[in-house]
Order: structure tokens, then sequence, then C-alpha cells
């Protein structure tokens, strides 16, 4: 037979929740046993004596006053709030709650059902927990993300880079090939001659002035690319600098680039005296340069004139040269390698090095170097070198 | 920029001068419902929504605009602007009514008259300062609303439940109200619990009523005496009532003490 349902107040008392009636400002009238077993009071310590939001925390009591009265108070009822109470030992408790508002003869009551909620709560924290987590990965990988793509625009400006000088170095074999063609022509053609047996002692001997200006052209153009590997792939142009005569060293340059062009006229202006630091046979290859260069583009009906100044502090060359100005839109260039001036008749032709040489020979030996070039007063090169070689300011 | 949809605006009423209402903390408008309609007779009556809550665009939502009261206090500004016609008397309950000091002082000619209810211009204990709350409290108000994401973000959408005989609110209305997206309110509430206005509260703001509960935990009686004796021209009225809204559960004590105080307020046009 059926054991009797219990009555209903030991129903009440010891429902499977904790059951609370309050006052609609939260004060307690009743608690039912459970809610007294779970929360560690009794009875008599809460009704009348404390209100519902004594029991809760901090945060459970502006929760309280921000959303569950509002709520109640519009909605007559709220469902599954999450809350933690505080346990008469000082521990939390979280719970689940519901409660309805009911007007008990006109007087409002609010009416509240718990259920304790340890493993919702472990289970939600676990979510919070794996949410943070997820957003903290989410973050590396953001992180992550953005490393790659300026990894990734950084490898484009080296490949970018890369191509350029890949694209440069073909040019270059080109040009150098074409330029090293008309020299070897010339010294087959010279050989070819001096093999025919009915060739004359004064040929002979015009054949092999010929053949040796070429075999100096052939050479200088390997050396200016030995050169200019140098200067642009290991760390610049060396150089050895001692104490020299600039004037003497320059003059001796002079002389010789005068047999090399015979005919033309190259003036040497001296000024000043004193013992300069430089390397003398940097100094004659960057005479050689210029000089070539303004034979090449000047004026050939005017001299060539090249002055050394020596003062307290500096010494000076200068190349000057007269004739069609440099265009405007190559000064900006103008010591770039493989940058070209209008051909003088193909006669004198060269890598497109000479310049960029020069200015390496000028940032070894810590100098500074600068072009004029007009219709008025010519063109003219001037280098200003440290005579105890020191770096001087550029720009 | 549409301020109607961000803002969720409602219009009602008509009269020669305005009052708007701006909820607090927690809720949206319909907070007002028992106290709005009051006034609608005499006054044309705005009701929004702060961006974030109740039915405002929540794609209007900028973490950074929002990270201090004074984006608030510009929606605000915008707000009035665009709906206040003749005197503006801005009614703000709890974390409102210091966003409408900031607006007051942002745009000095905007706001007529304040009426605060429940204001707190700093929730933290400061020295002789009692805010109500030890910055612990509001750590671990922070910490449950971190920790208790999905109990709260729950709550914030309830079900109706038993057949309570709630006139005041449509059924359209239920489990939409109160709601907020979780990240928000976290964001709220830290803005609003770390607030501290105490330095913009001075002879600047416009005339004001302080409406005091006698008991509410998060704005005590002695919050709002501090607040009356910080703005001079400022008439402090206790409300019998325990909690912190008021116009909820003693919405006919905050109408009489509101008509008072509208009574005293030279309401005439000088904008």
């Amino acid at each position: 037979m059926a054991a009797d349902v219990p009555k209903v107040d030991a129903l009440y008392a010891d429902a499977p929740c904790g059951l609370i009636v309050t006052e609609a400002d939260g004060g307690i009238r009743h608690v039912n046993r459970t809610f007294c077993g779970w929360t560690g009071y009794e009875a008599a310590e809460l009704v009348g004596a404390k209100r519902i939001q004594d029991l809760l925390t901090v945060g459970g009591r502006i929760f309280h006053q921000t959303h569950w009265v509002p709520l109640l108070r519009m909605q007559g009822a709220i469902a599954e709030v999450k809350l933690e109470l505080r346990h008469r030992d000082g521990r939390t408790l979280p719970i689940v709650m519901n409660a309805v508002s009911r007007s008990h003869d006109g007087h409002e009551l609010h009416e509240l059902a718990i259920f304790v909620a340890e493993d919702r709560h472990r289970y939600e924290r676990e979510l919070v927990r794996e949410r943070e987590q997820a957003q903290q990965l989410l973050a590396t990988y953001m992180e992550a993300q953005q490393a790659l793509a300026s990894a990734e625009a950084r490898l484009r400006l080296a490949m970018e880079a890369s191509e350029d000088r890949a694209r440069f170095a073909e040019q270059m074999v080109g040009i150098v090939s074409h330029d090293l063609r008309n020299p070897l022509t010339a010294i087959k053609m010279g050989m070819q001659m001096l093999a025919s047996p009915t060739i004359s002692g004064e040929k002979r001997e015009r054949v092999f002035v010929h053949m040796e200006a070429s075999v100096e052209r052939a050479r200088q153009l390997t050396n200016d690319l030995l050169d200019f590997t140098q200067a642009k792939i290991g760390s610049g142009l060396s150089v050895a600098p001692k104490p020299i005569n600039v004037h003497r060293v320059v003059g001796e340059a002079v002389h010789e680039l005068r047999m090399s062009f015979f005919g033309r006229r190259i003036v040497h202006v001296e000024e000043g005296e004193g013992v300069s630091s430089a390397d003398p046979h940097r100094l004659t290859q960057l005479l050689g340069n210029l000089v070539g260069n303004a034979m090449a583009y000047g004026s050939p009906d005017h001299p060539v004139t090249i002055t050394t100044r020596v003062d307290a502090e500096h010494f000076v060359i200068e190349v000057h040269n007269w004739g069609t100005p440099i265009a405007a839109s190559l000064l900006p260039v103008l010591f770039e390698p493989m940058t070209r001036g209008i051909e003088a008749g193909g006669e004198r032709r060269s890598v497109g090095l000479g310049l960029f040489i020069v200015k390496d020979i000028m940032r070894a030996h810590g100098g500074r170097i600068a072009v004029c070039s007009d219709e008025a007063s010519g063109t003219v090169f001037e280098m200003v070198f440290s005579r105890h070689g020191e770096r001087i300011a550029t720009g | 920029m549409n301020i109607e949809a961000r803002n969720n605006v409602r219009v009602t009423g008509d009269g020669p001068a305005t009052l708007v209402f701006a909820h607090g903390f927690g809720c949206d408008q319909n907070m007002w419902r028992l106290v709005a309609p009051a006034f609608a007779d005499r006054y044309r009556v705005v009701l929004f929504d702060l961006v974030g809550s109740g039915g405002s665009d929540i794609s209007s939502y900028d973490r950074a605009k929002y990270e201090s009261l004074d984006g608030y206090a510009d929606d605000l500004v915008d707000l009035i602007d665009a709906f206040g016609k003749g005197p503006v008397v801005f009614v703000g309950h709890s974390v409102s009514a210091m966003i409408g000091v900031l607006a007051g002082l942002k745009a000095p000619e905007s706001i007529a008259a304040h009426v605060m209810i429940g204001p707190s211009p700093c929730y933290i204990d400061d020295g002789d300062y009692v805010g109500g709350f030890s910055r612990d409290d509001i750590v671990s108000l922070l910490e449950t609303l971190d920790s208790n994401y999905l109990g709260w973000s729950r709550a914030m959408a309830p079900a109706i439940m038993g057949a309570p005989d709630r006139p005041e609110l449509g059924a359209e209305l239920t489990n939409s109200f109160c709601r907020t997206d979780p990240e928000i309110a976290r964001q709220f509430a830290r803005v609003t619990f770390l607030s501290d206005s105490r330095r913009d509260l001075d002879r600047r703001v416009s005339p004001s009523l302080i409406l005091q509960c006698t008991e509410d935990i998060i704005a005590p009686v002695a919050v709002g005496e501090y607040v009356h004796r910080a703005l001079p021209r400022s008439t402090l009225r206790l409300i019998d009532n325990v909690g912190h809204c008021p116009h909820l559960s003693a919405p006919q004590a905050c109408i009489d003490a509101m008509n008072d105080f509208l009574a005293t307020v030279d309401l005439r046009d000088g904008r």
C-alpha cells in the first residue's frame, strides 16, 4: 500500500529547492528548511531580520537593484537568474533563482525559489575560461597574421630589390660585352694585318699603336668592372692614403693623359702648397675617368682645365670643360652606375661606371664631390678632400 | 547619423517645454512607464535608450567612444539639440544624472534644469567621501560580471512564468526589457561604477532636483547629500523607498516631487 503523501507544510519546508517569501523591499518573511540548510542560517536569523539582498554578494546586490527589482516590477516574474548567495560562514553559493511578484489582498509579496547550481557554475566558469582562451588564441592568431603580412611585405620588397639587381647585372653584361667587342674587333683586325706577309714596316708600326690603344681600352673596361664590383658588392673601394704632393700627383697624371688624348689641350693650374693625405693611384684613376668624360662629351675646340688647390684644411681638384652642358634630367642620377650622356660619336665609350667609381673614390676618401654644368660656364666637377684624411660633411 | 534610430527615441505629449528622460545602468526607457505619462499632458516628453541598451542601434556601439561617460554625454547633447523644443528639463536616473551634468557642461544652454534620481558622482569611497562601495566591492562586481557571463546574459532575457497580472507591460516587451549584449553590459558597468564626476558638480550646473531614496545601496543618502552640497542651485527631496528605482517602486512620490520642482523652475524659452 502506498504511503501517504506528506502534508503541504512538510512539502514546503523540505522541498527540493529553497523557498523564500519577501516583502517588495526584500525583507524576508518566510524561508523553508532547505534554504536554511543550504545557507547555514536559522530561520529566526533571517525572518524579519534580513533582506534577501543582504545575502547577496556585492555584484549580486547591484544586479538586484538594477535588474531584478525593475524586472519583477515590470514583468511580475523573472526566471533562471543566476546569482551568488553568501553562506553564513562567508563562502559563496552559486544559485539559480525564479521569482514572482504576487499581490495578496493588495499586499505585494515576492516569492522566490532557488536551486543550488554548483555544477552549472563550474561548467559556466569552464565555458568562460574556454572563451577567454579562445579569445587569447584569436589574438595570438591575429598577431601572427600581422607578423606574416609584414614579413610578406618585406619579402616582396627584397624580391623587387633583387630583381632590380638582376636586371641591372644583365644590362651591364650586355653593355660590357658590347663595349669590349669594339677593341677586340680592332685587335683582331690588327692581328690579321700583322699576319700579312706584305705589310710594310711603317704600317706595322701604326697597327701596333692602334692595337695597343685597343688593348688599353679593354683593360680600362675590365678594371672599371672590377672596381665597380668591389664598390657595389664589397665594402666599397679600398684606398691607401699616404702623404703626397697633390700638384705633383695630378701633374704626372695630366702628363700621361696628354699622351692619351693627343691633339687635345689639357691645362693644369696649381694653387697653394702643402702635403696632403690621399691615395695617389686612386687620384690618378679619378682624374682619368673625369678627363675621359670631358674629352668624350666636352667641346674639342677648347681646353680641359684641371685645377689643384691646397689650403689650410682642404685640397680641391676641379675638372672643367666647355661644350654642351649635362642635361638637367641627368644631374640627379649622374653618379649612378650606367648613366650616360650623349654619345660623342662612339669614339670614347665606357660602361657608364666611371662616375660611379669617382663617387666611391670620394666616399672612400671621406671627401665630397659636386658638379655644375651650364652653357655659360661649362661643366665643372669639384672634389673637396680633407688634407688630413678626415671626413668632410656632405651636402 | 540618425539619432532617432541610434537612441530609439520616442516622443509623446506636447507643451512649451521638453522633459528628456534617461534610464540608468541595467534596463531601458521602459523604466519610465509609471512616471513619464504623468507629464505628457503638459510637456513634450522624450524617451530614449542609451546606445548599447534596450532598443538602441547596437551597431552604433563604439567601444572607444563609450569608454567614458563623455561618449554618452555627446549623444545626449545631439539628442537634445534634435528633439528638444523650448527649455529642456533633463530627468536622469542613476548614472544618467551624471551624463546629464556632463552634457550640460558641454552645451551650457542645452539643459534648463535637472531632475536627478538616485545620482552618484562616484560609487567608490574616497577619503572622507562616502560612495557606498569600496574599490574591492567594485572590482568584485566587475569580476562577477566577467565570471557570471552566462548567468547575466541569461538574466537579460528572462522567460515569463506564472501568470502575473501586470498591465503595465505589454507582452511585446517581455524578454526584451533589460536585455543587453553582455559585452556591452560589462563595459557599461565598468564605465559607470568606476566613474568619478565629482569635479563636474558645481554652480555651473543648472537648477537641480535630487530625488534620494531613504534606503538605496547604490546611491546611499550620504551621496545624495554630497550632491546637494556640491550643487548650489539644488533641492534635495528624500523619498521613502527601499531600493534604487523609486520611479518604479514609488512613482507617485517621484511625480509629486517633480511637479513641485518644475513649478519653481523658470521654463520660459530663454534659449
